[in-house]
């Protein structure tokens, strides 16, 4: 049972559009990552899937039940930066969000031990770092303890080490067996966290799956050879290789599933080919990313 | 939808703050303060006719025209503090984003506006009670004893403050910042309409539809108990408004203004 289907989603300011008839299917139980370069949509679309931004165009269903009325009230979320009311503490912002979501009886002093903010609980918002804003923003996503987490670039703004706090926090939560709908530009926060992921470039899907199918890490083989020129020749167009290119006096390639680069020393050598470098080079995610967004 | 959980919302938000805190302290005191000040003035007024003196306002301080004064005291403090008041509790939300996120965090846009909606509403009715409280305990001063005010002058209290607040809530929502909004808000409502209604009335046409523009009406709900202070301008238009049509048009006016509060909420990207 899809947990969100989004249907040819649309929104334009004027002339831009802002998303282009997106697609998307977010399955129940996944870690799922919007990842796109700056302005390509992401926040658009989850304010659209939360309603704070009328969409122009399309569709989109909770929970596969277009009955289900409690469908915010089943939804904890973070977009953009955490806004709370800055002269009210930790309690109080986080007792208004229960009333909100119609919760008697929250655990906020557990929520805020979740997010270690509990011995701050009595200080004014305003007081606080960007990281202990962030921290309450995730335990006001928590509250009713709702099946779905959406969280906009969590880890926006904060140092190294407010950034491995929240996600450790993410992956506490995570490991609960709630949905997670992540968006991201961080490629290394993305595959840290997530199960699934989908890029969105200019309002536009480009690709989504599974992580390990999307962001494709095969490394790349750096060779080597006194005449380089006689060893593209080989190599251009062989079955043992996928794609080849002169990188000044070497050459960078990616093998084809299933082969190793030990065949590709026998192969070189059955060709009178001696090579005198060779080095498995692993394929950064920004290449990956950036080889995606081109398309 | 569930009013009192709406409500309870609206006071979580603004009892613990400053602003709000120090506007109430402030309507109260003013209100009162204005009151006493009257008094005093009042008491001290002596004219002097055919070798008589006589306090041309002691009439004012008996029932039921103390009701009358007191109601047009506190439609200052319900036009600069209340007003500004509904300014500051919409700007609020939008410098700090928390309409928005209330929004993310699950409230519906229509939970948003009836909130909005039932918080001015009770306001206005803690403003009224409170104008009832200031009359019953300061506002009678010899004359014919106390006793209390008219449904009309009583409702006619509440629908200014209502209207007030919600055209303050009105121009924090178009305007978004706190400043330019109050500025705008009390600019409108203490000459900016008066300003617009002189050309008019000198240059185009001396209509008595002029009286109807909305500061007019919700002034015209709590009027000054002496017929003469209309002014020049209202004797040429004939005849002040009536209880009956000030009510009215403050209804009509507070229902406009919650229409177009209600369809922004509702319609625009928050």
């Amino acid at each position: 049972m899809p947990l969100l289907k989004v249907n040819q989603l649309a929104k334009n300011y004027g002339s831009v559009r802002a998303l282009d008839g997106l697609d998307l299917t977010v399955e129940a139980g996944q870690i799922f990552g919007l990842l796109g370069p700056n302005g390509s949509g992401k926040t658009t679309l989850l304010a659209v899937l939360l309603d704070v931004i009328r969409p122009s165009g399309g569709s989109f269903l909770w929970f596969d039940n277009p009955q289900e009325v409690h469908v915010r009230q089943r939804i904890g979320a973070l977009l953009e930066t955490p806004n709370f009311y800055p002269y009210l503490n930790a309690e109080q912002n986080l007792s208004i969000v229960a009333a909100i979501k119609h919760v008697t009886n929250p655990p906020i002093q557990s929520l805020l031990e979740l997010v270690q903010l509990s011995e701050r609980r009595h200080s004014a918002y305003k007081t606080y770092s960007l990281g202990m804003k962030q921290r309450l923003a995730l335990a006001s996503c928590l509250v009713g303890d709702p099946d779905v987490l959406i969280l906009d670039e969590p880890a926006n703004g904060l140092d190294p080490e407010g950034m491995i706090e929240v996600r450790h926090i993410i992956q506490k939560i995570a490991a609960q067996g709630k949905t997670i709908i992540m968006a991201s530009h961080l490629l290394d926060e993305v595959e840290k966290i997530c199960s699934h992921v989908a890029i969105i470039k200019n309002g536009k899907l480009l690709a989504t799956g599974a992580v390990g199918s999307i962001l494709n890490r095969q490394p790349t083989v750096e060779v080597g050879a006194a005449d380089v020129e006689k060893l593209l020749q080989l190599l251009s167009g062989h079955a043992l290789v996928q794609k080849v290119e002169r990188q000044g006096g070497r050459l960078a390639l990616e093998l084809s599933p299933g082969h190793l680069p030990s065949e590709l020393n026998r192969v070189a050598f059955e060709h009178g080919i001696v090579l005198d470098h060779l080095v498995l080079k692993p394929r950064s995610l920004e290449l990956e990313f950036l080889e995606i967004t081109r398309k | 939808m569930n009013l009192p959980r709406l409500l309870l919302i609206e006071w979580k938000k603004f009892s613990p703050n400053a602003t709000f805190r120090a506007m109430v302290v402030l309507y109260a005191a003013s209100f009162a303060l204005m009151l006493s000040l009257a008094r005093l003035v009042g008491s001290n007024l002596k004219l002097t006719a055919n070798g008589q003196s006589y306090n041309p306002t002691a009439d004012l301080f008996t029932y039921p025209k103390n009701w009358q004064l007191l109601a047009w005291i506190g439609s200052w403090p319900n036009m600069a503090l209340l007003g500004f008041l509904g300014v500051f509790m919409i700007t609020l939300e939008f410098s700090n984003k928390t309409l928005r996120q209330s929004v993310i965090f699950g409230l519906t846009r229509k939970e948003v506006v009836v909130a909005k909606l039932a918080w001015v509403i009770m306001l206005a009715l803690a403003a009224t009670v409170f104008f009832l409280v200031l009359g019953m305990v300061g506002g009678t001063s010899g004359g014919t004893g106390l006793g209390f005010p008219s449904a009309v002058g009583l409702g006619g209290f509440f629908l200014q403050v209502v209207g007030y607040l919600l055209l303050g809530t009105l121009a924090g929502l178009l305007i978004r910042q706190t400043a330019l909004a109050t500025l705008l808000y009390l600019a409108y409502v203490m000459f900016l309409e008066s300003v617009a209604r002189w050309i008019f009335y000198f240059a185009v046409t001396k209509t008595r539809a002029l009286l109807f523009l909305p500061e007019q009406v919700l002034s015209a709900l709590t009027p000054l108990p002496i017929p003469e202070s209309a002014g020049p301008m209202t004797r040429g238009l004939s005849l002040p408004l009536s209880p009956l049509e000030a009510s009215l048009m403050a209804l009509l006016y507070a229902g406009l203004f919650a229409v177009v509060f209600s369809n922004r909420i509702l319609k625009s990207d928050l």
